[in-house]
């Protein structure tokens, strides 16, 4: 990965290689398509595919990304709005290279951190510590780096000292809470240069809630990107620059936050749409 | 598949991590840890050789029997143990790679390779009985043959756990078909017998071309080749007659076998990777 920004010395290694200069947007997603494909039982077995071996497999695609075409600059903060069923979630799942795209394509520069899922990768066996390394490895960093930033992760995560000890005691001792912590706290402390966030800022109290909202705001002033998955529009309004407006897989309106929001809201009394919604 | 191993290149650091969470995680929880892991091979034997020696008087003539059968177990439990861990080892973080990115074969390559690991430390059970037994006498050259082998069945676990780990994902009955064919293969394979017996006692399926293609097996292959570079030939009395040298060739093609499994089932999985999080 070649940048041309002064930090560009850091080891990145989520992204396929691009050209990127200064003036190349964060993420540009070219006519982006995405098909499922659709199976009306469970997963298959060996012995039945022998068996069908001569029949023709029954799949059904479903396309649910229609073609999107969306250009990120750095320093912007996209919220992904709409229904379900809408393709946000499969979005940002394409941006953070979970899927593939079926057709099109999508540049990524700089380095994510996916919080789609708090401590996915958690090993129960482990310690508050070792679970450190490997989600701080998952993530995309060396061990010299996650030892060099351990101390800020753990007293990020835990505030009171009686949790702070829990940290050399196996994972399974922790509450859902703690987990949620650490893991949120090793995410941010990976030093991404674009947050992808899907609704799991719900995490832990209130206290700690702030303190994640705190982060965000501090991660907007350093100029990073941000893109997140939202339903409650009280936080799209307070955190978002820009929103997207995702229906059936394409993008219904672009634009600034108020305008689009009023413009979604409306749409979502409507009687029309609340019978599709709640119909998916 | 030059951009597959340079992608694999840059997540070396977590390949490690992985494989250090699977070891750490094998020998925690007891105390004597590592030691309580190496038992169960061994019980195994010990009991092995009590059956053959008092039910069957097979070994009656067979001096350090254990030995022999030990030399062969050692690598049918990587063998066994190896594959079978990997094929669930994909649905099993398939909450991990749902969420995050990261190259799909790091997770049954830690897995093989934890388990070589482990392997490697079960010679030192080796070690202890062949220095009780036999004084740990070293037949020279065929000792040089030893590392070779190590490689080569490194190989043909490795391609054969990211055969069974990609096929797992789509089929969910391999890890049972795998079980049945192991516990085939232990009987098939000459592990409580050695190749000569079934030859001398004029077992139909050993003689002429029969032989060629068992020895095809690289499974078979490598055991029999443990079993010639590190003890002696054991007395034609025991086994019915002469006892055949190791057989260069032979050696040569598990070899050429195996590294032809491994870039196939690299190929393979490779093929099925994007799939995995699509599984309908």
């Amino acid at each position: 990965m070649s940048r041309a920004t002064p930090d560009s010395s850091r080891t990145g290694n989520s992204m396929p290689d691009t050209q990127a200069g200064r003036s190349d947007p964060a993420i540009l997603i070219d006519d982006l398509h995405k098909t499922f494909a659709i199976q009306h039982r469970q997963a298959g077995t060996l012995k039945r595919a022998v068996l069908n071996v001569f029949r023709r497999p029954s799949r059904e695609y479903k396309e649910v990304l229609h073609g999107l075409n969306v250009r990120i600059e750095h320093g912007e903060s996209v919220a992904l709005i709409g229904r379900n069923g809408s393709g946000k979630s499969t979005l940002l799942s394409l941006i953070a290279r979970v899927y593939k795209a079926t057709r099109g394509s999508i540049h990524v520069n700089g380095r994510i951190a996916p919080l789609l899922e708090l401590g996915a990768g958690f090993h129960p066996d482990l310690t508050g510590e070792e679970n450190l390394e490997l989600y701080g490895s998952i993530l995309g960093l060396t061990i010299p780096q996650l030892r060099a930033k351990y101390d800020s992760i753990v007293s990020f995560a835990f505030d009171t000292p009686d949790m702070a000890e829990k940290i050399d005691t196996p994972l399974r001792n922790y509450s859902d809470g703690m987990k949620m912590r650490l893991g949120f706290s090793i995410a941010v402390h990976t030093d991404p240069d674009i947050l992808i966030v899907d609704e799991v800022l719900a995490v832990g109290d209130e206290a700690f809630q702030q303190k994640c909202y705190k982060k965000i705001e501090e991660f907007q002033h350093a100029g990073k990107t941000i893109v997140f998955v939202s339903h409650d529009m009280h936080i799209v309004r307070q955190v978002a620059t820009r929103v997207l407006w995702l229906h059936s897989g394409t993008i219904r309106m672009d634009g600034p936050v108020e305008e689009v929001v009023d413009a979604y809201l409306k749409a979502a009394e409507h009687p029309d749409f609340q019978e599709e919604n709640a119909g998916v | 598949m030059r951009n597959e191993l340079a992608e694999l290149w840059r997540f070396r650091g977590l390949l490690l991590q992985l494989v250090r969470r699977d070891l750490k995680v094998r020998y925690k929880n007891s105390r004597v840890g590592i030691l309580w892991s190496l038992a169960p091979p061994l019980v195994q034997v010990l009991c092995i050789s009590f059956a053959m020696r008092n039910a069957i008087s097979l070994a009656q003539d067979f001096p350090s029997y254990i030995l022999f059968v030990l030399v062969a177990q050692i690598p049918w439990v990587y063998f066994q143990t190896a594959v079978l861990d990997s094929s669930q080892s994909i649905l099993l973080m398939m909450g991990v790679i749902r969420k995050v990115y990261l190259p799909r074969e790091i997770i049954p390559l830690a897995n093989a390779i934890s388990n070589f690991f482990h392997f490697l430390i079960t010679w030192l059970v080796f070690l202890v009985f062949w220095f009780g037994l036999r004084g740990g006498r070293i037949l020279f050259p065929e000792i040089l043959w030893f590392p070779y082998l190590i490689v080569v069945q490194f190989c043909l676990v490795t391609g054969l756990s990211l055969f069974a780990s990609a096929l797992n994902v789509f089929y969910e009955d391999v890890k049972y078909i795998i079980t049945v064919v192991m516990n085939f293969a232990f009987f098939l394979l000459p592990i409580i017998y050695v190749v000569e017996m079934p030859y001398y006692k004029g077992a139909r399926m050993f003689q002429g071309v029969g032989m060629s293609l068992y020895m095809l097996n690289p499974m078979a292959s490598l055991i029999t080749g443990f079993r010639k570079s590190l003890l002696e030939p054991p007395l034609p009395r025991a086994i019915g007659g002469d006892s055949f040298p190791l057989d260069t060739a032979n050696l040569l093609t598990a070899g050429l076998i195996s590294l032809l499994v491994l870039v196939g089932g690299y190929a393979y999985f490779n093929s099925r990777k994007w799939q995995f999080v699509e599984r309908p």
